[in-house]
C-alpha cells in the first residue's frame, strides 16, 4: 500500500540519520567545532606552503642537484649563501629587480591615480572608458609578452612607427638595445598594470563622502588643498595596498620578461627571478638557487613587512 | 560682516519644491533664526546662500554683491553642517586651524595658534586638541563644527541645527555663548533650527518657513503674539498654543467673522472652581482636570473639556488636583481669532465694555 511505503521510508530515514554522530557532534565545545573545521586548512596550508619553505631552507646549506636524485645529500653549511653575497652577479640581478619595480611602481601610481581622478569626474561615457581601459589586465602576462615582441619590432613593429611620428629616430629595437631594454619590459608592465593601480584608486576616490569637498568649498580651499589635505590622504591607503600587491607581483615578475626579452640583451634586464630559473632548472644547482630562493623570500618579506607598517599607519587616519 | 539679502529665491529637487520663493533680508550683525519642523527646507536654504546649491529663481546678494552665480569661496561664508562634516583623518587642532590656512589668508602661525585655542576654551573642547576627529562624542564633534566656522570672520555665518546633539545643559550654555559672541564680534548669522526655544532666546528676528515657504518673519515676540497663522502660532511656544472651535469660549471681544478657530497660549488659559464666571452671558468652558504635570518652573494642566483638550500654565502651588472639575476662561485680550484656511484675524478693539459689545453684536 501506498501509505504503508510512506510510513516505512519515513521510519528508514529516521532510522538511518546517524543520531549518535549529531549527538557526538553537539556535545563538542565551541573551541573544538572550530577546530574541526580550520584543521584541514591548517594541514594543507603546511603540506604546500610551509614544508617546501622549510625544505628549502634545508636545501640551501646543501649541494643537492635535483637532476641527480641518486646522489646523497651532502651538507655544506653556508657555504651557498657565501657564494652567493661574495658574487657581483647577484648584485647586478638585485639591482635590475629593484630598478624594475621602483619604475613601474612609480610611473603607474602616477598615471594610474590621474586616470583615476578623470575616470571619477563622471564624464558621460565614463564607464565605458573604465571598461577599455581595464583590458590589459585581464590578459594573460605571457601572451602579453609575446605579442609585445611584435609592437617592439623594429621594423615592422608599431612602437617604433609611432615613436618615428614624434621624433625621426629611425627604426627602434627596444628589445634589442643595452639602453632600452629596461624600459621596453617596464613599458609593457605599465601598460598591463596601470589599470589595476586604477582601479584601487578609483574605489577611494568612490569612498571620499562629497561632504568634505562642500566643507572645504566653504572653508576656501582651493583645488590644491583640497587634492592634498582630502583626497590623497582618503585614497592613501588604496593607492599604499594596489603598490603592495604589485609591488610583489613585480618583484617576482617572470613570465612577461621571458616571453618579452628574456632577461637580454646580456643581463640587463635579467631580473631575480629569471636568473633563479636558470639557477635551478637550467644548471640544476638546486643548493645554491634555494639559498637564492631564500634570501629573495627574506627580502620581500622584510620589505612588505615595513611597509604594512607604514600602510597600518596611514590607515589609521 | 555683511548684509545678506534673499530675494524670491526657490529651489526644486525633482518633483519637491525644498525651498519657494523665499525673501528674506538679514541685516548687518542681525541674528535671524529659521524656524521649521523637519523636511521645511532649512537646510536647503543655508545651502544656498552657501553656494552649495544652485537656486532655480531668485538672487541672492551678500554686502552688495550679487553672488547667485558665484561659488561658495567668493562668497566668504562660514557654515556649520547639520551633519558635522570634520576632516576625519586629521586632529581636532587641524580641523580649526584649516580654514585659517586658506589660499590668500595670511595668518601667522602664532596667530592661528592664538585664535584656535582661543575658540577650542569658548567651546570647551581645548582637552580634545589632540584628538582625531573620528576620535570624539557627537557633541564635542558638533563642537569643533561650530569652532570650525567661528575661527573665521566671514560675511555670514550660517549655522545649521548646530546645537541639536548637545545636552540640555551645554545647549542652554552654548546658546548663551553664541549670542554674546554675536553681540561682541558684530556678526551676522543666519541660523536655522526646529527647536522654538532656541529662536526665541537667540534671534533678532524669527522667519518661520512651512514646506519651503518663508510664512512670517519679525521679532520672537511678535510672532510669538501675533502669528500669521495657526502654523506659526504653533510653531513657537511649549506647550503649544491650544486650538478650539470658534464660539467654544466666552471671549471678550468678539469673533471677527469668518473665524473657525480660537487659539489660546497655555500662560493665558485661566482655570476657576466649578463655580467661577457665574452670571456670565456666555458660561465658561467646563472641564475636568486629567493631567498635573509639575516641571518645576511651572505647571501644565492638561483640561479635558467639550471642545478638546486644553492645555494650562497654572501656579505651581494652586489647588489643581486630577480629577477636580474645573472651567477654563481666556486672559481679556488673549485670544487669537484664525480663519478656516488657518490665517489669523485680527479682532477687533476690546475698548468697550463686555456689555456693549454683546449689543454691538447682536445689531
Ligand atoms: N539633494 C536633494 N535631492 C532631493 N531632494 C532633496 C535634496 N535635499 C533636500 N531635499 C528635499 O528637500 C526638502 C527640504 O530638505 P531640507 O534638507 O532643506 O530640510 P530641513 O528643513 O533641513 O529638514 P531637517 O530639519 O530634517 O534637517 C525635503 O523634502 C528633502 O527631501
Ligand atoms: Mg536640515
Amino acid at each position: 500500500m501506498p501509505s504503508d511505503t510512506v510510513t516505512t521510508l519515513a521510519d528508514k530515514t529516521a532510522r538511518a540519520t546517524p543520531l549518535a554522530l549529531a549527538r557526538r557532534v553537539r556535545a563538542l565545545s565551541d573551541q573544538a567545532i572550530a577546530w574541526l573545521f580550520i584543521t584541514p586548512t591548517i594541514v594543507l596550508l603546511l603540506a604546500i606552503n610551509i614544508f617546501p619553505l622549510l625544505w628549502t631552507i634545508y636545501l640551501s646549506f646543501t649541494s643537492y642537484r635535483a637532476n641527480q636524485p641518486g646522489r646523497p645529500i651532502r651538507w655544506i653549511g653556508t657555504r651557498n649563501y657565501e657564494r652567493l653575497l661574495g658574487s657581483e652577479d647577484i648584485w647586478g640581478y638585485m639591482q635590475v629587480t629593484a630598478s624594475f619595480v621602483v619604475w613601474t611602481m612609480v610611473i603607474q601610481v602616477l598615471i594610474g591615480l590621474g586616470l583615476a581622478l578623470l575616470i571619477n569626474r563622471n564624464f558621460k561615457g565614463a564607464g565605458f572608458w573604465t571598461t577599455v581601459i581595464l583590458i590589459p589586465m585581464m590578459l594573460s602576462p605571457a601572451v602579453v609578452g609575446t605579442f609585445w615582441t611584435y609592437l617592439y619590432h623594429p621594423q615592422i613593429g608599431i612602437f617604433s612607427y609611432i615613436v618615428n611620428v614624434f621624433a625621426a629616430v629611425g627604426p627602434l629595437d627596444m628589445i634589442g638595445s643595452v639602453d632600452l631594454a629596461m624600459w621596453s619590459i617596464i613599458i609593457v608592465d605599465t601598460w598591463m598594470w596601470t589599470p589595476y593601480i586604477m582601479l584601487l584608486c578609483l574605489a577611494g576616490l568612490r569612498s571620499i563622502p562629497p561632504y568634505l569637498y562642500e566643507a572645504a568649498e566653504i572653508d576656501r580651499a582651493g583645488p590644491l588643498q583640497q587634492f592634498w589635505h582630502i583626497t590623497l590622504p582618503r585614497v592613501m591607503p588604496f593607492l599604499m595596498l594596489a603598490v603592495l600587491f604589485r609591488g610583489i607581483e613585480n618583484f617576482k615578475m617572470f613570465d612577461m620578461v621571458v616571453e618579452l626579452t628574456s632577461g637580454g640583451p646580456g643581463s640587463t634586464t635579467e631580473l631575480a627571478s629569471i636568473n633563479l630559473k636558470r639557477e635551478a632548472f637550467e644548471k640544476w644547482r638546486t643548493g645554491y638557487s634555494s639559498a637564492f630562493a631564500v634570501i629573495l623570500f627574506v627580502t620581500v618579506f622584510g620589505l612588505a613587512n615595513i611597509y604594512v607598517k607604514a600602510l597600518n599607519r596611514v590607515k589609521q587616519t | 560682516m555683511a548684509e545678506v539679502d534673499l530675494a524670491g529665491v526657490s529651489k526644486r529637487f525633482g518633483d519637491i519644491t525644498a525651498v519657494a520663493d523665499v525673501s528674506v533680508r538679514i541685516g548687518d550683525a542681525e541674528f535671524v533664526v529659521l524656524l521649521g519642523p523637519t523636511g521645511a527646507g532649512k537646510t536647503t536654504t543655508l545651502r544656498l546662500v552657501a553656494g552649495l546649491e544652485q537656486p532655480d529663481a531668485g538672487s541672492i546678494t551678500i554686502a552688495g554683491t550679487d553672488v547667485t552665480r558665484l561659488p561658495p569661496a567668493a562668497r566668504d561664508v562660514a557654515l556649520v553642517f547639520q551633519q558635522y562634516s570634520l576632516y576625519p583623518h586629521y586632529t581636532v587642532y587641524e580641523n580649526l586651524a584649516f580654514p585659517l590656512k586658506a589660499p590668500g589668508r595670511r595668518l601667522s602661525k602664532p596667530e592661528i595658534d592664538r585664535r584656535v585655542r582661543h575658540i577650542a576654551e569658548m567651546l570647551r573642547i581645548e582637552a580634545k586638541l589632540g584628538n582625531r576627529a573620528t576620535q570624539l562624542s557627537g557633541g564635542e564633534m558638533q563642537r569643533v563644527s561650530i569652532g570650525r566656522a567661528l575661527v573665521r570672520e566671514p560675511t555670514i555665518y550660517l549655522m545649521d541645527e548646530p546645537l541639536s546633539s548637545l545636552d540640555a545643559k551645554l545647549r542652554e550654555d552654548l546658546r548663551t555663548e553664541l549670542k554674546r559672541i554675536q553681540r561682541d564680534l558684530g556678526a551676522t548669522i543666519l541660523y536655522v533650527t526646529h527647536d522654538q526655544l532656541e529662536a526665541m532666546t537667540m534671534a533678532d528676528r524669527i522667519g518661520v518657513l512651512a514646506a519651503g515657504r518663508l510664512v512670517q518673519t519679525g521679532p520672537p515676540r511678535t510672532v510669538y503674539e501675533a502669528p500669521a497663522s495657526i502654523y506659526a502660532a504653533q510653531r513657537l511656544g511649549s506647550p503649544q498654543i491650544n486650538l478650539l472651535p470658534a464660539g467654544s469660549l466666552a471671549t471678550d471681544r468678539p469673533e471677527p467673522p469668518g473665524t473657525a478657530t480660537l487659539g489660546i497660549r497655555p500662560e493665558d488659559v485661566r482655570l476657576t472652581g466649578p463655580m467661577g464666571g457665574a452670571g456670565q452671558e456666555r458660561p465658561d468652558l467646563p472641564g475636568r482636570v486629567l493631567t498635573v504635570e509639575h516641571l518645576g518652573v511651572e505647571t501644565v494642566v492638561l483640561v479635558e473639556t467639550a471642545a478638546g483638550p486644553v492645555r494650562a500654565l497654572a501656579d505651581a502651588h494652586g489647588p489643581v488636583a486630577e480629577d477636580q472639575p474645573v472651567r477654563v476662561a481666556a486672559r481679556p485680550g488673549s485670544v487669537l481669532f484664525f480663519a478656516a484656511d488657518g490665517r489669523r484675524l485680527a479682532a477687533t478693539p476690546a475698548s468697550a465694555p463686555a456689555a456693549l459689545e454683546e449689543m454691538s453684536d447682536v445689531a
